[in-house]
């Protein structure tokens, strides 16, 4: 398993009162397997995925990623080795251009000069937006966006992608297309893949479906 | 390296102007105001530089060369008579009222030798011979009269000075006291005998040269002696002591400083307030950097980038426009002095405080949650 998670427990505090939101969940994703993670709303799902994408940290059980417990000392370094994000609003710097979006990721994990801008251009055309690679984020459609989340995320070879709704935002067509694109790149490059969806799109690119409820894992 | 800290800035031209603006301003109040001050201090302390005298006796505890006091004119010849003085001349300055031809009355500070070339003084003249001074009933008068005095005057003109007709054989450039009263230059026993209640037989200063290799310790010290009842400063702590009168007693000081505050001040709220705006606005991206692996560091780095960068252009706007204000405020006869040591002052000053500002926002940052990116 190129990450496994062991008994998760997740519980927040309001006020007094201590709300458990994830209540013993065991899960493990191999390298190149696609699992689609579905829920109805406050089942959790979310807050599994920041537990294993190393955001937040669980109040008891354990996170293995590639074999190494998580410490919470190194979730930053984790996030920056090993871990790429595609989240619902595509979170692009509206700054940058879209390579420059795929480059900065590759800056912040330690990859520089020539390495970097080479590494953006190659998953940059690997998503289909070598034309677009100077567009802002505003100058792109809501499709071409996600695709360049995707991107930044492919960049630099972290083993694990974790994708939150990402076709929340997308018309039906462009939903279906994103997928297919993430799943064939995803399967082509050994990455594992994890998304959170209420879509049930996702199911027809996923190789394995786990469903939450209640912050417990059914099948 | 993706340079996010400057394309962030830019990315929102209006703030961007807004926050380089709000330094730039502050830059300039602080230039205009310490510039003004700087140029109010020349002055002060300008004909004390230009006569260029290693020693001044003056009357005792006078507090500047504007506000003379008298003493007995033979006391000069104490002085001459101390080993180590090349020369000592009386010099008198006084204020006193001239009529103009249109029938109005203005003040005019005199300065009074019996030989001015002798001390180079006044500096810059841009018509007559100084020579001439003492044949008779003439002044020089400095031509920031024209201004005061409301036209033009030539020489070979005629004003009244305390009732007296004296012919205008001369011009001077550049010769202000802090007062702005117009300067006028006469003969030595003339100004005596415009004010004999007062100056009969009296002088305000006596301006000392040492003789090369002297020790103006030991010089001080023996006229000191000898004059017992008179003070006896360098030029130099003649020149402090006059600009620091004014600065202490009118308040100018407090006021260029409270101005300073106040022109920092308003620099750091500006960048302040449009880094924390900016930081509060862009906190999912920052949420987003964090998720992708960065840390504190990262993001606090893009910010004092972003501080500085609105420093550095806030600080060469802000510096051209007080450069631009320069002939305007020279027109009003008023000086902008802008020495270099200010320049690297205040151009440290708002880096620095430019950075501080940007600290405001760094307690934000470190209290964002990278699981925000999650949300909708």
């Amino acid at each position: 398993m190129i990450i496994e998670a062991r008994n998760i427990q997740k519980s927040f505090t309001d006020g007094k009162e201590t709300i458990p939101v994830l209540r013993g969940i065991d899960f493990g994703v191999e390298r190149g397997e696609i699992v689609s993670l579905e829920g109805p709303s406050g089942s959790g799902k979310t807050t599994f995925l920041s537990i294993l994408g190393c955001i937040l940290t669980p109040s008891k059980g354990d996170v293995m990623i590639d074999g190494e417990r998580v410490e919470a000392k190194r979730l930053n370094a984790i996030r920056k080795r090993s871990l790429g994000f595609v989240f619902q609003q595509f979170n692009l710097f509206p700054s940058l251009t879209a390579i420059e979006n795929i480059e900065y990721s590759l800056n912040v994990k330690g990859m520089r000069g020539r390495d970097a801008r080479s590494e953006a251009q190659r998953v940059i055309e690997a998503v289909g937006l070598g034309d677009r690679q100077a567009f802002l984020p505003r100058d792109l459609s809501g499709g071409q966006k996600q695709r360049v989340a995707i991107a930044r995320a492919l960049a630099g070879n972290a083993p694990i992608l974790l994708a939150d709704e990402p076709t929340a935002n997308l018309d039906s067509v462009v939903g279906t297309q994103v997928l297919e694109m993430f799943r064939a790149l995803a399967k082509k490059e050994n990455r594992a893949l994890v998304i959170v969806t209420h879509d049930p799109k996702v199911r027809a690119v996923a190789d394995r479906v786990v469903k939450i409820h209640d912050g417990r894992l059914s099948s | 390296m993706v340079d996010l800290a400057t394309k962030s800035l830019v990315h929102d031209k209006l703030r961007f102007l807004i926050t380089v603006s709000g330094v730039a301003f502050a830059v300039t109040l602080v230039f205009v105001q310490v510039g003004l001050f700087l140029g109010l201090m020349d002055n002060a302390s300008l004909t004390i530089e230009h006569l260029n005298a290693d020693l001044w006796v003056t009357s005792h505890d006078t507090k500047n060369i504007d506000f003379a006091h008298t003493f007995p004119e033979t006391h000069v010849k104490r002085v001459r008579a101390v080993p180590g003085v090349a020369r000592a001349d009386n010099l008198i300055v006084w204020f006193m009222n001239v009529s103009l031809p249109n029938g109005a009355v203005e003040g005019t500070e005199v300065y009074a030798l019996e030989d001015f070339g002798r001390w180079n003084f006044p500096w810059k003249i841009s018509g007559g011979n100084l020579e001439d001074l003492r044949r008779g009933n003439y002044m020089f008068l400095d031509a920031s009269a024209e201004k005061r005095y409301g036209g033009p005057f030539a020489i070979g003109e005629y004003r009244e000075v305390i009732g007296r007709r004296l012919k205008i054989i001369g011009r001077s450039e550049e010769a202000k006291s802090f007062t702005t009263t117009p300067l006028t230059f006469i003969d030595f026993t003339l100004a005596q005998s415009l004010v004999p209640s007062e100056l009969r037989g009296n002088t305000t200063y006596i301006l000392v040269k040492l003789a090369p290799g002297a020790n103006v310790e030991q010089v001080r010290a023996e006229i000191r002696r000898r004059l017992p009842y008179n003070d006896v400063f360098t030029g130099k702590e003649w020149a402090s002591r006059s600009r620091s009168y004014w600065v202490d007693s009118t308040g100018l000081g407090l006021n260029m400083y409270l101005t300073v505050f106040l022109g920092c001040l308003v620099g750091i709220v500006v960048v302040a307030q449009t880094l924390y705006t900016s930081t509060m606005e862009h906190i999912k991206e920052f949420g987003t950097v964090k998720a992708i692996g960065g840390g504190n560091a990262d993001i606090y780095a893009i910010l004092g980038k972003q501080a500085a960068i609105a420093a550095v252009l806030g600080f060469i706007f802000g510096a051209a426009m007080a450069y631009a204000l320069r002939p305007l405020i020279y027109k009003i006869d008023l000086k902008l002095v802008i020495p270099p040591q200010l320049f690297a002052i205040v151009f440290a000053g708002s880096v620095v405080l430019c950075l501080a500002a940007a600290m405001i926002s760094f307690r934000k940052v470190a209290s964002i949650d990278p699981a925000l990116v999650f949300r909708n």
